[in-house]
């Protein structure tokens, strides 16, 4: 790292890089998010008056996010689902945004658990099968090992004609829950599946 | 003992008085000696006293000069190995903000943390892939240099993480104690954001390797 | 007992240690070269058998391979019969052996040798009797030779010299009579095999004198300091450094630390993908050794060309044959990458290097209609831009006929076809028939048991009607219980032949394929051993025509199929741990790769019934050994039934935890996200 690659405007308080290195942004990757995080830090701790902050989950911003995403909720049982999914979308932003990093972590990870779970529902139900994927393994890799997330990658896997992953998905589902209905009905649909693409039936 | 002797005695009466002995032997028994001692005494007066002192000394100190130097270019040699890690950009950046000029102390103390959260997270990664690179350098897959690496790490690791302490310590006395805290809930955070961050990416690059064609609307197209 | 030491004046002693060193270099290495020799050849003898049912894709493989290729290959790999039996190794055989005959003659005209041969004192020899005659014997013969010999009794026209040798003969008979005879000579014979006590023994140096004396002496000595300074540190260091250098897998240490440092710092959050390992394997030591004038850009550049069948030439001088070095050289790397990605445990990493293989071996990018671009004579264009959009598979290709085959895949002369079809009903699919945890010698896995995994599958074309388990007997599912399988359960895979040579027309060398096996934990997805190869399972089947748009059924049989005809592969691999000290199901994720065709894999989750015997087993099991010999399957059926009722046992407890404890199992699910948080 040479010795001025970042600049700071003393306005803002914020950090950024020259123009040569976000101009390759795939080369300076871990550079990026660095700068971005302390971007983030600063401003949560600038807008902080306790110096010795904890990682209490703030009040003002959890109505703000809980208010959005009831919004959603309203709409979906209306049945307006585009509009409940953009808001719960965006209320899924909003969390992103306004917790602070040093906000207690397992509160943080629940809430965005709960929301994306919602958006997924949506998505799956408005068609936007590689979305719902997505939000789903990322569900996975944050320790979700739930049926339900299962069942729902399977089946987004198997509208999105890929047979293969879905069947491994279904079946490391069904070995946490081996007596799961759906799972063993989805897994039969796999193997059905899987048949017809390969010229068997 | 005793008995070497006695066969020793034996041997030398038996061929001093024997008339036959193997004709193939060359030198004589008696003879070698009686040659051998004549010699021996020149060499030793024409060798000083100080001779084997001078040679043992001369070895031993070019032994220990040898291994002196073959340690101090080793420790060279492992100070010099790179990190098993990329780039500290996290510590990079905070020691970059450190020295500019003006810069909001809080900007300092949130390069800090992210450090701090680095410096977390690289302890968690070492301790979930010690066993794993334990195994592989005793399967052989992987150099004597790397497991080298692996140990400066483990040292490394141990001055940041109290650098980062002192350091949290000069900025504000007594943070120290929060500082741990929020910089672990700070590596989580960070973690997961950056996980979520990559759904986007994630979602181009299904679409390149399944071969998808989706409409604006993140719909399948049949 | 000698205090100086000789020099082999009278040559009688070097030519003997010469001698020794020789035969004790040359006779394993003659028996090794003579093992080679034969062994090759029945090994070629059986792989011809083997082969010839597949030498017809062999043969395609030839046809297809590119010009350029074919010029790498001669230059490269394939070594002459000729210069397999002239090489250094038989040199050194045929000229050790002149140089032993050499000293053999010698030894033998040697006087001097012969000498000494008689200067070992033999009573019974000089007495002329066997070793085993009685007092009488001795003495009758002594006497006997006595008055032949006695200094009184010589003629007098003898010559001095002769008077000589008959006195000595004549001292020699007497001591020989005394050493059986007389007690303390008898003893001194006993104990030093001289009756005159022991002989003054003399340590020389084994090296004739021309050697040592005069001017030769310095050169001697140069020699020797050549020897133990230079030529002896030179080539130990040597050995030392070249064993430091590689890895047991036999990829380049800095390599193979490029590989984990990748690893190390991979973010769980990126997608793998085959881009990813080929910019990996860009980075080889290996490559910048062929090449140091090129940068890993080049290299990861000439990959992407391989892989889209590009030529590199316009790049630059000769940059096919780097390429084609390289590519070569990709074999070795990605199995060393493999084995490093399991030993990290990290499954996806592993599952994209068997593809990154695939695309290599086959010059195919990563996409989901390799396994029909594998083929050759493929118009990519119009078969990708065809209508039928939903076809990704031979199999699915193969339920159409051969024309509309030929409109898909864009291929009209119907020579080509005909080729084209002849390769795609050869590529091998594994079709898995049974899959189980075996302890050898149990009839299930016990608590702490070591099970091995073994699986029954069926190798068979895509054109193929598929075949289900129960079109077996089960005879022919079961393992032989005899004893040498028993004491060696995986001598059942040495039986099945290699696997032969792989169509792969793009390769820079002819290979064979193999399969990989991975094996995970479902719990936590991840790799729990290094991965298996598969070398060995018969293609045999493959020739077979079981044509699925000819084939009529009957029922659920399927007409003209008979199961003793094709040959079931059997596929097993040890387990790296025992099994779970608690009772209780453990779900593997086994994944099964070729390394050389798409579409030729398995992908399947196994679970292995931790249970101890209960008493009614036991029982069941005492009864058995009474009546042993009835039958074999038996034990396998009561097995699997078990099985069942175990599975049901479970049942209840599983709906218990789901519905009644909701609350412990998010306490669980906390603990989980502490654990996977290093994912992320």
């Amino acid at each position: 790292m040479s010795s001025s690659t970042i600049l700071y405007n003393p306005n803002s308080k914020q950090l950024s890089l020259p123009s040569d290195i976000t101009d390759i942004p795939q080369e300076n990757e871990t550079l990026i998010i660095n700068c971005e995080q302390i971007n983030k830090l600063s401003t949560s701790l600038i807008s902080e008056s306790n110096p010795n902050f904890t990682p209490q989950p703030k009040e003002e911003a959890s109505k703000l996010i809980k208010n959005l995403f009831e919004t959603g909720l309203k709409q979906m049982k209306s049945n307006k689902l585009q509009e409940a999914l953009k808001s719960i979308s965006l209320a899924i932003e909003m969390q992103r945004r306004k917790r602070t990093p040093y906000e207690a972590f397992g509160i943080q990870l629940q809430e965005l658990q709960l929301m994306l779970r919602q958006k997924i529902d949506l998505e799956l139900l408005t068609g936007k099968y590689l979305d719902a994927v997505q939000d789903l393994e990322f569900l996975l890799g944050t320790g979700m090992l739930a049926p339900e997330v299962f069942i729902r990658l399977t089946d987004a896997l198997l509208k999105l004609n890929q047979v293969h992953q879905a069947k491994v998905y279904c079946e490391r589902g069904l070995s946490f829950a081996p007596n799961e209905t759906k799972l063993k009905a989805l897994n039969m649909e796999c193997t059905r599946k899987i048949k017809e693409y390969n010229g068997d039936i | 003992m005793s008995s070497f002797n006695e066969t020793f005695e034996d041997a030398f009466n038996t061929t001093s008085n024997g008339t036959y002995t193997n004709n193939t032997n060359g030198t004589n028994f008696n003879g070698t000696q009686f040659n051998q001692e004549p010699e021996m005494e020149e060499i030793l007066k024409n060798v000083s006293f100080y001779t084997p002192i001078i040679y043992s000394a001369i070895l031993l100190i070019s032994l220990l000069l040898f291994a002196s130097q073959y340690k101090k270019s080793q420790l060279k040699k492992r100070t010099e190995l790179p990190s098993i890690f990329d780039e500290n950009d996290a510590r990079d950046l905070y020691f970059e903000i450190k020295s500019m000029d003006d810069v909001h102390e809080k900007v300092i103390k949130a390069a800090l943390l992210n450090r701090g959260a680095e410096a977390i997270r690289r302890s968690l990664k070492m301790k979930e892939l010690e066993p794993q690179i334990e195994l592989i350098y005793k399967n052989g897959s992987v150099g004597e240099e790397y497991w080298q690496r692996f140990q400066n790490e483990m040292k490394l690791m141990e001055v940041e993480f109290k650098d980062c302490i002192q350091e949290a310590e000069a900025l504000q006395p007594g943070w120290v104690q929060l500082f741990v805290g929020n910089a672990r809930e700070i590596c989580f955070n960070q973690a997961m954001q950056r996980r979520f961050d990559a759904i986007i990416k994630r979602k181009e690059v299904s679409i390149k390797e399944w071969d998808l064609k989706l409409d604006d609307n993140g719909m399948l197209i049949k | 007992m000698a205090l100086n030491y000789d020099y082999d004046e009278s040559s009688e002693t070097w030519p003997f240690f010469l001698l020794t060193i020789l035969l004790m270099l040359l006779i394993p290495l003659t028996l090794m070269q003579c093992y080679k020799l034969i062994y090759s050849k029945s090994k070629k003898d059986t792989r011809n058998h083997e082969d010839d049912k597949y030498s017809e894709l062999e043969a395609l493989n030839d046809i297809d391979t590119p010009e350029e290729i074919i010029k790498f290959r001669s230059k490269y790999t394939s070594k002459s019969k000729l210069s397999c039996l002239f090489n250094w190794k038989n040199l050194f055989i045929v000229v050790g052996w002149a140089v032993v005959f050499y000293l053999v003659q010698r030894i033998s005209n040697n006087d001097a040798i012969k000498q000494a041969a008689i200067g070992i004192f033999d009573p019974y020899d000089i007495l002329g009797i066997s070793s085993s005659s009685s007092d009488k014997d001795i003495k009758s013969a002594y006497r006997k030779l006595s008055i032949k010999f006695h200094p009184d009794k010589l003629s007098k026209d003898l010559s001095a010299d002769e008077r000589i040798v008959m006195e000595e003969k004549y001292v020699q008979i007497t001591k020989a009579y005394e050493a059986l005879t007389d007690e303390t000579v008898r003893e001194n014979y006993l104990k030093y095999g001289h009756p005159d006590g022991p002989q003054s023994t003399s340590h020389g140096i084994a090296l004739p004198s021309f050697m040592v004396e005069g001017s030769s002496s310095p050169i001697l000595i140069m020699f020797y300091i050549s020897l133990l300074g230079i030529v002896l540190p030179y080539f130990v260091s040597k050995w030392w450094s070249k064993t430091q250098s590689y890895t047991r897998k036999g990829i380049h240490t800095k390599t193979a630390s490029y590989f984990v440092d990748r690893l190390v710092n991979y973010k769980p959050s990126e997608v793998v993908t085959v881009d990813l390992i080929i910019k990996w394997l860009s980075h080889a030591e290996e490559f910048k050794q062929f090449y140091p004038s090129l940068t890993s850009k080049d290299f990861e550049e000439l990959l992407h060309d391989h892989i889209n069948r590009k030529s590199s030439n316009e790049k630059g001088p000769d940059r096919n044959i780097i390429k084609n070095r390289i590519v070569a050289k990709c074999h070795s790397l990605l199995l060393g990458l493999l084995d490093i990605a399991a030993g990290f445990r990290n499954t996806d990493v592993a599952n994209v290097t068997l593809d990154t293989f695939k695309c290599i071996v086959q010059a195919i990018p990563s996409n989901p209609k390799a396994e029909l671009l594998q083929l050759p004579n493929v118009d990519k264009e119009q078969f990708e831009n065809g209508s039928l959009d939903d076809i990704f598979t031979i199999g699915k290709l193969f339920t159409f006929d051969d024309e509309r085959i030929g409109k898909i895949l864009g291929i009209k002369d119907e020579k080509l076809l005909k080729r084209t079809l002849t390769v795609a009903s050869n590529i091998p699919h594994i079709r898995l028939l049974k899959a189980d945890f075996v302890v050898p010698g149990e009839t299930q896995v016990t608590p702490l048991s070591t099970p091995h995994i073994s699986l029954k599958v069926l190798i068979r074309s895509a054109k193929h009607k598929i075949i289900n388990t129960e079109s077996f007997p089960e005879s022919m599912l079961s393992e032989p219980q005899d004893f040498e399988h028993q004491r060696n359960p995986f001598s059942i895979i040495e039986e099945q032949p290699l696997i032969p040579y792989s169509y792969s027309p793009y390769f820079p060398v002819k290979r064979r394929s193999a399969w990989c096996c991975l094996i995970a934990l479902q719990k936590d997805n991840k790799i729990i051993q290094t991965p298996a190869i598969i070398n060995n399972l018969s293609f045999h089947n493959l020739s077979k025509s079981l044509d699925k748009r000819e084939v009529k059924m009957a029922g659920k049989d399927i007409k003209g199929f008979i199961p003793e005809d094709w040959e079931i592969g059997t596929i097993k691999v040890p387990l790296g741990q025992p099994a779970p000290n608690q009772e209780g199901a453990v779900y593997f994720r086994i994944i099964l790769k070729n390394t050389d065709y798409f579409g030729a894999d398995l992908d399947f989750t196994m679970t292995m019934n931790v249970r101890e015997y209960s008493e009614k087993d036991l029982q069941q099991m005492r009864e058995e050994s009474y009546n042993n010999d009835d039958e074999d399957s038996d034990v396998d059926e009561s097995e699997e039934e078990l099985e069942e009722s175990d599975d049901e046992g479970s049942d209840s407890e599983y709906t218990d935890i789901d519905t009644d404890t909701e609350v412990e199992e998010d306490a669980v699910e906390d603990r989980e996200i502490k654990n996977n948080l290093l994912f992320i």
